[in-house]
């Protein structure tokens, strides 16, 4: 049966893997809770235009198994003012990668091994103990720095986390604190990220959000989080999300846990807020219906790795990886004539530890050629925006030139 | 401002009550004594289930929670109804109630030409291999101390489907049919992901060789390239065996592909019921319209104007007065307040619940 049957490991092997994993998180724990300076995570963003870059990202999970490697040599930028959407379906990586961005994976199995997370601050100006500056007017003094996020230790993480890079929660059931009002949560962001805020200032800046998300602020400021609907407690997260100013919200499947007509308020919103603010959305999702209304730009991921990326127009009407397609084709549409037959790509995704080195989506890929059992196809760029990771279209790419 | 509420109609809410629940009554005991259409596999009227919610010290209910206030529906073999609505609008309690997990609080439900809304469990079991339900989540759904081949064998050994002899060789070719491998018969349910658990769920419902499956929310666990290989091998048995389904789901674009009829719920009750080319090539009901434009449509080109509905869905332990979808309604009238709208046919087979139908 052991031998029949990968999935089995015996006592021994566990150990050995559990003692290799231990040595490895050990130095990477250390790294992590490293006292650093300033300049050792300041860097240059590659492209101006962008607010965050995310290079060859890989974010492992050490566990007993084997080492999972959840997100594997990820890479996409979001531009100024734009929403990009991530698409994939579970387990491919989508949502390490964002919670990658804001530091928040669970150590010590979580690790981001390698890789770089560029982000363009935007900040106040502080002196050397720490202490915002102001100018002759009395006004803070704000300057432009660009982190390294992967880099940076984490007792220094306050400095982007929740203020420059906000994050709305799959769960708003969940993800509000149920012993405090609705109103303490939310005036809380604003003492935390804006230097001498008093209370009055707090409860005006919670109003203002609250009513930017449409929702009338006396009847939910002393409320608790279980006397809201779940569309309501989303607004609630989003208004908090946007009470610090970011620049950046990530959306982690915001409108998964919600009815239809729900979604479609929280979406509508969502859209509303990104024309009002001067930021940019990432939005996770695996509903391609969600993510042709919202994005801008959209990357595919399947297992750990980008497949496909390309402006909204470009994914939807000439998607070029078989997965793309496959996944666009077998969700039903509205519309009344679409066969008998669901279209299907067959098999699942591959088990995430033992990964193989071809093309991972091999196994289950119509339009498989001698030459994807070789290495795992480089990134091929069809258009100025549009690249896809697919054997494929590389001869064509060469022959181009 | 005083003409303004002379001319407006008054309502005498306590007196339209009264009438519309004797009117009611009325229909529902005439409808329950019609004859039984002997096509149908399964027929429901006025199917209504209520949980008590407040009870005196002796035991007396005096506050119910109303999950599912007279749906009717007939259904012939081969033939899928699909229910959709949002959470809370009672589409699992009817089920549930079809299947009587839960006990009707009234209403008829005639299965295979019998009534069974009062049989009792010993009747209810003969009755169990020809009626089955296929549960939302496939992860807690299964025992985790048998293996798929334990699972399978059971309901056909209970109801004594073949011979005790053959029962490994047609437990193999049914899981071979629902695209299980022959060696998983020796495996445990933690070893296998969402969509070969689900297909167990579907091998073992379908085990007895049932007339009629219930599938509540079959899909909605599962990503979206297996939700298509499990809506195709749903299809594809049904094809087979010639079952009758009830397909329960949240997901208009899954409801439309798989059903023939469908049905949508709001708040218990059944807001429209029709034939799948009526419900989506001609609406009647703001809410059936408000549900299908809300749903996110993954065409970046096509910009739908959506209609929009305010709010949240209001409690269903205390529904509005009236329509029950006069507080969400875009058109909503000052009629619609007040006397809750008759379900009626509009087209051959097209039912609706909505004033505004009515032209007054």
């Amino acid at each position: 049966m052991s031998t029949k049957n990968k999935s089995y490991l015996t006592g021994r092997e566990i150990r050995a893997i559990a003692k290799e994993n231990a040595k490895i998180v050990k130095r990477l724990e250390a790294y992590k809770n490293r006292k650093a300076e300033e300049s050792e995570f300041l860097t240059q963003m590659q492209d101006e235009s962008n607010i965050l870059e995310i290079d060859n990202l890989h974010t492992y999970f050490f566990t007993e198994q084997g080492v999972v490697k959840a997100v594997n040599g990820v890479s996409y930028s979001v531009p100024k003012n734009a929403v990009v959407g991530v698409v994939g379906e579970s387990g491919c990586g989508k949502s390490v990668t964002s919670m990658s961005v804001m530091r928040l994976i669970q150590g010590p199995a979580g690790q981001i091994v390698d890789g770089a997370i560029r982000f363009k601050s935007h900040e106040y100006k502080r002196d050397e103990k720490g202490e915002p500056v102001k100018d002759e007017n009395g006004n803070y003094e704000m300057e432009d720095k660009t982190y390294d996020i992967a880099k940076m230790p984490i007792s220094e993480i306050h400095r982007i986390r929740g203020k420059q890079i906000a994050m709305i929660f799959q769960e708003p059931m969940t993800s509000l604190n149920p012993v405090f009002t609705i109103g303490e949560q939310l005036d809380e962001v604003t003492f935390i990220h804006i230097p001498d805020a008093t209370k009055e200032m707090a409860k005006e800046k919670s109003y203002e959000m609250l009513r930017l998300v449409g929702i009338i602020p006396e009847n939910v400021y002393d409320r608790f989080p279980h006397e809201l609907s779940g569309g309501m407690r989303q607004r609630v997260m989003i208004a908090m999300a946007l009470a610090a100013e970011p620049r950046l919200i990530i959306a982690d499947e915001p409108t998964t846990a919600l009815d239809v007509t729900i979604q479609a308020q929280i979406l509508d919103l969502l859209q509303d807020i990104k024309n009002k603010i001067d930021g940019s959305i990432l939005l996770i999702t695996h509903d391609l219906g969600v993510i042709a209304e919202m994005a801008d730009y959209v990357v595919v991921m399947y297992a750990g790795k980008v497949i496909e990326q390309g402006t909204v127009y470009e994914i939807f009407q000439n998607p070029m990886h078989p997965y793309t397609i496959g996944l666009q084709k077998s969700k039903p549409t509205m519309s009344l004539d679409d066969g008998t037959e669901l279209y299907n790509i067959p098999g699942n995704v591959p088990n995430a530890v033992n990964m193989p080195a071809h093309c991972y989506f091999k196994e289950r890929c119509a339009k498989c050629t001698a030459k994807c059992s070789g290495d795992y196809p480089g990134m091929i760029q069809v258009s100025p925006t549009h690249f896809v990771a697919c054997h494929l279209y590389s001869e064509e790419d060469s022959s181009n030139g | 401002m005083a003409e303004e509420i002379l001319n407006t109609p008054q309502y005498d809410d306590a007196a339209l009550e009264k009438e519309y629940r004797e009117k009611r009554k009325e229909q529902i005991e005439e409808d329950m004594k019609k004859p039984f259409d002997p096509d149908c596999v399964l027929e429901v009227r006025h199917l209504r289930k209520c949980f008590p919610m407040k009870k005196t010290i002796t035991g007396k209910v005096t506050k119910e929670l109303v999950a599912v206030d007279d749906i009717s529906f007939k259904l012939k073999a081969g033939e899928t109804l699909g229910i959709v609505g949002e959470s809370g609008c009672g589409k699992t309690t009817s089920g549930r109630a079809i299947l009587k997990l839960h006990e009707p609080s009234g209403g008829q439900i005639i299965f295979n030409g019998e009534d069974i809304t009062h049989y009792n469990s010993s009747q209810m079991r003969a009755l169990r291999k020809e009626m089955q339900i296929i549960f939302q989540d496939p992860y807690s759904s299964l025992p985790p101390r048998s293996t798929v081949g334990g699972i399978l064998s059971e309901p056909v050994k209970v109801h004594k489907i073949v011979p005790k002899n053959q029962i490994k060789d047609y437990v193999l070719e049914l899981m071979d049919k629902c695209g299980l491998r022959d060696y998983y018969y020796e495996r445990y349910p933690h070893e296998f992901s969402g969509g070969q658990r689900q297909r167990i769920c579907i091998a073992r419902a379908l085990s007895v060789n049932p007339k009629l499956v219930i599938c509540d929310e079959p899909v909605s666990a599962l990503d979206v390239s297996i939700q298509a290989q499990i809506i195709n091998l749903l299809k594809k048995l049904q094809r087979e065996r010639n079952l009758a389904y009830v397909f329960i789901s949240h997901d208009l674009s899954v409801v439309k592909f798989i059903s023939d009829k469908i049905g949508v719920m709001y708040l218990g009750a059944m807001m429209e019921f029709g034939t799948k080319e009526d419900i989506f090539r001609n609406p009647l009901h703001p809410y059936t319209k408000a549900l299908f434009s809300a749903v996110p449509n993954p065409d970046p080109t096509a910009k739908t104007k959506r209609i929009k509905l305010e709010g949240d869905i209001p409690s269903p332990a205390n529904p509005p007065k009236g329509c029950r979808f006069h507080t969400r309604c875009p058109y909503a009238k000052e009629i619609c307040k007040h006397i809750p709208p008759q379900y009626k046919e509009y087209e051959e087979g097209h039912f609706a619940a909505c004033h505004l139908l009515d032209g007054e």
